[in-house]
């Protein structure tokens, strides 16, 4: 797809002329849209796994390298390490992660909460438009489930889909009561309020619940307080998961920490674990930009398939349509689906739409990359991509950038552009992980003692994830799983704990012919020249 | 865009030589130094991880900033600013104050006491990179007006710049999320949610799967 | 030779002290009013605030000014580490501060003094009040305000305990009823102070000083001195045998305090450094021991006399802990207004602890380099750049105790 564009100042021109430009479906069917030009359908993208539970399923390339490696420390690494133990270990410090850690607390579990960076840095934070939930009297759970599994092309675990949607109210009211603020109208006439909804792109309803264009801060915010405030939860900052702990019957029972402010291992046993972890943007599959917050590497993902988990969906990934696709140092930088639910349109090269641009993202992304491979993009300084015609909508609705898309107003700054006169240029970004560790509706995985909640977790959304079902899912599962890890814990002391999983794993390795000197998680993306090994040993007592 | 002009700074004792328009964040990366925290969402500007200290070339005023969102310039000296937690945690229960609110026990005065002691110095006004009026968000909340405080908090990214710049340990990061948390958690519940709970509750939202859950294969 | 320290000047009792002798500077003062600035400086007088400046062209400005009010503020708060000094004169000889003070009076025209002490130094207060009160009755305080001429007030003031009311500018903002926030400058106290009107700010120690310069005259005074003016009250403390006050002439070298007053090194530890008070200056190390302890030339070793406070260390003292204490107090210090004085302090306060509890990185160096650099004139006061030369001074001069503590964190070479 390296077909030349249309120059940004010709461009520009166009749209201006043609605006607003008449509405347009596109002549291909979605599916069609989809399996062309689509990131996960392109012949030398995904490559088929080799070892593992999941062998012979397909997987990107860069996430098979990260999934097949081998581990960063041997069994002599972890002696005379620092040994800590928690009733839940939970491990990412997102919404999933903290919700998850509230519950098993407020359940009587002594908590410990991992984070490799800060308590709340993690995808969540980032998340702009919304969060779904069948509160709409126009509304229904039936409704939301219907929606959820077709935009997910009829791939989803239907019963992971029932417990998102049935948890959706009772997990905003949830949400409420600790503190969180949602946008509401007083429409009922005698001082009672209603919840702003607006429609997402997939759904047949307006279901999405937010504040402002920052919902996900304002989650974050309030969770986190939550968390610190919380008695029975230890939050550790600057600690990466580097292993998970297991038994000789193949349960899971604690991990072994990177302590990266003192640079030294520690291991931690626990009654159960739950991966929190988030998803897999920076790892730049197929060298795409992405929208994601800078931890996140897949790190859960590959610690979960070493101990045998099984994964699904795992070649699906999200591409959000308007990822800032100029300038370069801003590149990947989410613009909210909220813009294009409100009523702005994509326009191309020629300034004309292509496509309902309330279509599911896999469709609206694969339509934006059809026309850029058509040369029918936008070009600019060496960077492709569409124009997303926010000057109009702020004619048609005077007011609606400062007063409902904020955020969006102060990326656009950062380019150096007016959003109320200059439209921006806009392409694809890796967005989220729609597959991952198969779990149950207790968000329990194939691996007794562990659990996952968030984006980590896989079956939910098929093989696309509808807008606001992400942070819904961080919520419901969150609870889910920190409820079940309490039920299910069991105190691994007295059991031999320890990493000869990895015995196994390395044979593995060694019959596929995968070499044994790549290491993962890679806990930061490359450019971040982490030096992990380095840190890892740092403070090895010399072998006299 | 001049894409060939390069800019000389110093970010934490490191020189760095880095082409015009990026951002302090990027051209550490550029760099090739590691970087592995005081990072977060890259540019958003919503996380607050990415804390740092600015003087520009020529100037004596050292400013606070978000490194991810500030364009780099000639001749910029930088230091990385850790997160500071407050010196003393403000701990509250928010569903037991919840249940009990009411005029006469003001919370605020037990839980934040050090709010009533501001000495008005303004350095956590000056410290916020969302040029939050934090001075007069600490003030509101102290004096008992906690919805009007809460309201200016809104842009809060959580970067506790305030929070290391106050002299009197108010902790006003932590006192801004207490009014807002406050002021949700004791806004009525929207009839709409109400309902569709009760609806829940009586078995009234039942959700009939489909006939054969379809599983395309990879 | 005691002057301030005299037995003499040691008494709660005006009469006392008027009998062995006090009160005469006053007189003479009384008598020949115009000579008082031209003798002190002849004399030499510096302020013993910290910054050494000539009193008397402070006292000129004040004088020349042209207003409805002007104030005398004798600065007492002293607040820093390692000095204690204007303690004792306060609770020990309030009586040569206050007939100081009114000898500024008399020489600036002045409506008002203002004796401001910091209440943390016990037992100040009420011994202060007292011999202001015994002051107020005695009929040479008439004769002062009848030479005047005008309405004239001498009253005590408790600062606030602050370190930050030590300076002159936030000593003038309590004073005029508010938290002492340091402010930029100019205007200078001369113009705008209390009230909004010319104020003479002057150390407790200096009015002290005032006193016997016009008691017995320039060149009496000039001769207690070495290598300049005078006598300095030293605050010595630290490693040494004999900590406390000694008052010596000005420009004993560093060694004589130390080996002939101070009893030496405790247990014949090997010298190491000293930080003058502050502790906001440039250490003096090994090489500085033959330095007459004088402003002039201390400010020509690129250090300072600042208030005479000499915190002594030895061999077997930390000077990555002693630095990491300092930069602390500083931190806790800071008014609040500039955020790079209380952020950036606060920052290299918290490297400099990781470093002593054995988590630092080679990095950090390189990163308190940059800090010294850029907080350097960041604030609108001296407090942020006396962290930021005591620790540049601390990196520069042992920079291998730095890399020590930071190797000693049992990593592989």
């Amino acid at each position: 797809m390296t077909a030349m564009g249309v120059d940004h100042a010709t461009a520009l021109r166009s749209w201006s002329a043609r605006a607003p430009a008449p509405p347009a479906t596109g002549d291909l069917p979605p599916a069609e849209l989809v399996r062309h030009f689509h990131p996960d359908h392109q012949a030398d993208h995904q490559s088929e796994l080799r070892v593992g539970a999941c062998a012979g399923m397909r997987c990107p390339s860069g996430l098979a390298d990260l999934l097949q490696a081998n581990a960063h420390i041997d069994d002599v690494d972890l002696a005379g390490i620092r040994n800590l133990h928690a009733d839940v270990l939970v491990l990412g410090g997102g919404a999933a992660g903290v919700v998850a850690a509230l519950t098993a607390a407020r359940d009587g579990a002594a908590v410990m909460l991992a984070t490799k960076l800060r308590l709340g840095d993690g995808n969540t934070v980032m998340a702009e438009g919304g969060i779904q939930a069948a509160v709409g009297a126009d509304d229904s759970l039936q409704q939301h489930f219907d929606d959820t599994l077709a935009g997910g092309h009829a791939t989803a675990d239907p019963e992971l889909v029932a417990a998102l949607v049935s948890d959706g109210p009772a997990a905003i009211r949830w949400l409420m009561a600790e503190g969180m603020a949602f946008d509401q109208q007083n429409d009922q006439g005698d001082g009672a309020s209603t919840l702003r909804r607006l429609r997402p792109g997939g759904t047949t309803v307006a279901r999405l619940l937010s504040y402002r264009d920052f919902t996900g801060l304002e989650m974050m915010r309030a969770l986190r307080e939550a968390v610190l405030l919380q008695p029975g939860v230890e939050v550790r900052e600057r600690y990466a998961a580097l292993e998970l702990l297991t038994d000789p019957h193949g349960r899971c029972v604690g991990a072994v920490l990177l302590d990266l402010e003192r640079e030294r291992l520690v291991q931690v046993r626990a009654g159960a674990v739950i991966l929190a972890t988030g998803g897999a943007g920076r790892t730049h599959l197929g060298g795409n930009a992405t929208s994601n917050h800078y931890g996140a590497t897949a790190d859960g993902l590959v610690l979960a398939y070493r101990v045998g988990a099984c994964l699904r969906e795992i070649d699906s990934f999200q591409y959000h349509p308007t990822g800032l696709a100029w300038p370069r140092h801003l590149r990947g930088l989410l613009i909210t689906e909220a813009v294009r639910a409100l009523g702005a349109r994509l326009v191309n090269g020629d300034g004309a739409r292509f496509i309902d641009e309330l279509a599911p993202r896999d469709v609206v992304a694969a339509a934006i990359l059809r026309e850029i491979d058509a040369g029918r993009g936008v070009e600019r300084d060496g960077l492709t991509g569409v124009l997303l015609d926010t000057p109009t909508l702020e004619r048609e609705r005077p007011g609606v950038l400062q007063n409902h898309l904020i955020t969006l107003v102060r990326l656009a700054r950062k380019a150096g552009i007016d959003p109320a006169s200059e439209p921006l240029l806009i392409a694809p970004t890796l967005h989220y992980q729609n597959g991952g560790v198969a779990v149950d509706t207790n968000g329990q995985s194939s691996i007794p003692g562990l659990l996952c909640a968030g984006e980590i977790a896989g079956g939910i959304h098929g093989r696309n994830r509808l807008m606001g079902n992400a942070l819904l899912e961080t919520v419901v599962y969150g609870r889910r799983a920190g409820k079940a890890a309490v039920t299910t814990m069991r105190n691994p002391s007295g059991r031999a704990v320890g990493i000869t999983h990895l015995g196994d794993w390395q044979r593995g390795l060694i019959h596929a012919g995968l070499p044994l000197d790549r290491r993962a998680p890679v806990l930061f993306p490359a450019y971040g020249h982490a030096d992990i090994e380095r840190r890892i040993h740092a403070r090895r007592k010399s072998a006299l | 865009m001049s894409a060939d002009r390069k800019v000389r700074l110093t970010f934490d004792g490191q020189d760095i030589t880095v082409t015009v328009g990026t951002s302090l964040i990027q051209a550490w990366i550029e760099s090739g130094r590691p970087l592995v925290d005081n990072v977060g969402c890259m540019g958003q500007g919503v996380c607050g991880a990415c804390r740092v200290l600015v003087r520009r070339s020529g100037s004596g005023t050292v400013e606070t900033a978000l490194a991810c969102e500030t364009p780099v310039e000639d001749g910029m000296q930088i230091a990385s600013v850790d997160y500071f937690p407050a010196h003393r945690p403000h701990r509250y229960d928010l569903h037991a104050e919840v249940e009990v609110e009411s005029a006469a026990a003001k919370p605020i005065d037990r839980i934040f006491p050090e709010a009533a002691h501001c000495r008005h110095c303004g350095g956590c006004d000056r410290a916020c990179p969302r040029d939050i009026e934090v001075e007069r968000m600490v003030n509101l909340a102290a004096t008992g007006e906690a919805r009007e405080a809460a309201a200016l908090f809104d842009h809060c990214v959580m970067c506790n710049l305030c929070v290391a710049a106050c002299p009197e340990d108010i902790d006003p990061a932590h006192l801004g999320q207490f009014v807002r948390r406050m002021a949700a958690a004791t806004t009525t519940l929207p009839v709409d949610l109400d309902q569709r709970l009760q609806e829940i509750q009586t078995g009234h939202q039942p959700i009939r799967r489909p006939p054969s859950p379809g599983r395309h294969e990879s | 030779m005691k002057v301030l320290t005299h037995t003499s000047a040691r008494t709660p009792d005006l009469a006392a002290w008027l009998a062995a002798g006090g009160g005469e500077g006053l007189q003479h003062a009384l008598t020949e009013t115009a000579a008082i600035i031209p003798a002190l400086a002849d004399a030499g007088l510096r302020g013993m605030g910290g910054a050494g400046f000539p009193a008397a062209t402070k006292w000129q400005a004040v004088a020349d000014a042209d207003a409805d009010e002007k104030w005398i503020l004798c600065n007492g708060n002293e607040d820093e580490p390692g000095t204690f000094k204007d303690h004792f004169l306060l609770t020990q000889t309030p009586h040569q501060v206050i007939e100081g003070a009114l000898i500024a009076a008399l020489a600036t025209g002045a409506t008002g003094i203002v004796v401001y002490a910091n209440p943390h130094a016990g037992g100040t207060i009420s011994g202060l009040e007292d011999a202001v009160e015994q002051w107020r009755r005695h009929p040479l305080f008439d004769r002062v305000r009848a030479h005047l001429d005008q309405p004239f007030e001498l009253t005590v003031q408790l600062s606030s305990g602050l370190y930050v009311g030590g300076e002159e500018t936030g000593a003038i903002a309590a004073v005029n009823g508010g938290f002492p926030f340091p402010r930029e400058k100019p205007p200078w106290p001369a113009q705008d102070g209390i009230h909004g009107q010319p104020t003479l700010v002057n150390n407790v120690e200096t009015l002290a000083l005032a006193t016997h310069v016009l008691r017995h005259g320039a060149d009496w005074f000039r001769q207690l001195g070495n290598t300049a003016p005078g006598t300095k009250l030293f605050s010595l403390s630290g490693d040494i045998l004999r900590p406390g006050l000694h008052e010596l002439p000005m420009g004993t070298s560093l060694r004589a305090l130390i080996e002939d007053h101070g009893g030496g090194m405790l247990a014949g530890t090997p010298f190491k450094a000293v930080f003058t008070g502050g502790p906001s200056n440039t250490l003096l190390t090994a090489s500085d021991l033959d330095v007459a302890l004088d402003f002039d030339s201390l400010r020509a070793r690129g250090s300072r006399l600042g208030t005479g406070a000499m915190i002594v260390v030895g061999a077997g003292t930390s000077i990555v802990r002693k630095t990491a204490e300092y930069v602390t107090f500083f931190a806790d210090s800071s008014c609040g207004q500039c955020p790079p004085c209380k952020i950036g302090t606060h920052q290299v306060a918290r490297i400099l602890q990781r470093i002593d509890q054995g988590w630092g990185q080679p990095d950090d160096l390189e990163a308190l380099d940059n800090l010294v650099e850029l907080l350097l004139g960041s604030g609108r006061c001296g407090l942020v750049d006396g962290a930021a030369t005591v620790l540049a001074s601390s990196l520069r001069a042992f920079r291998t105790e730095y890399e020590q503590a930071i190797g000693n964190a049992n990593r592989l070479p």
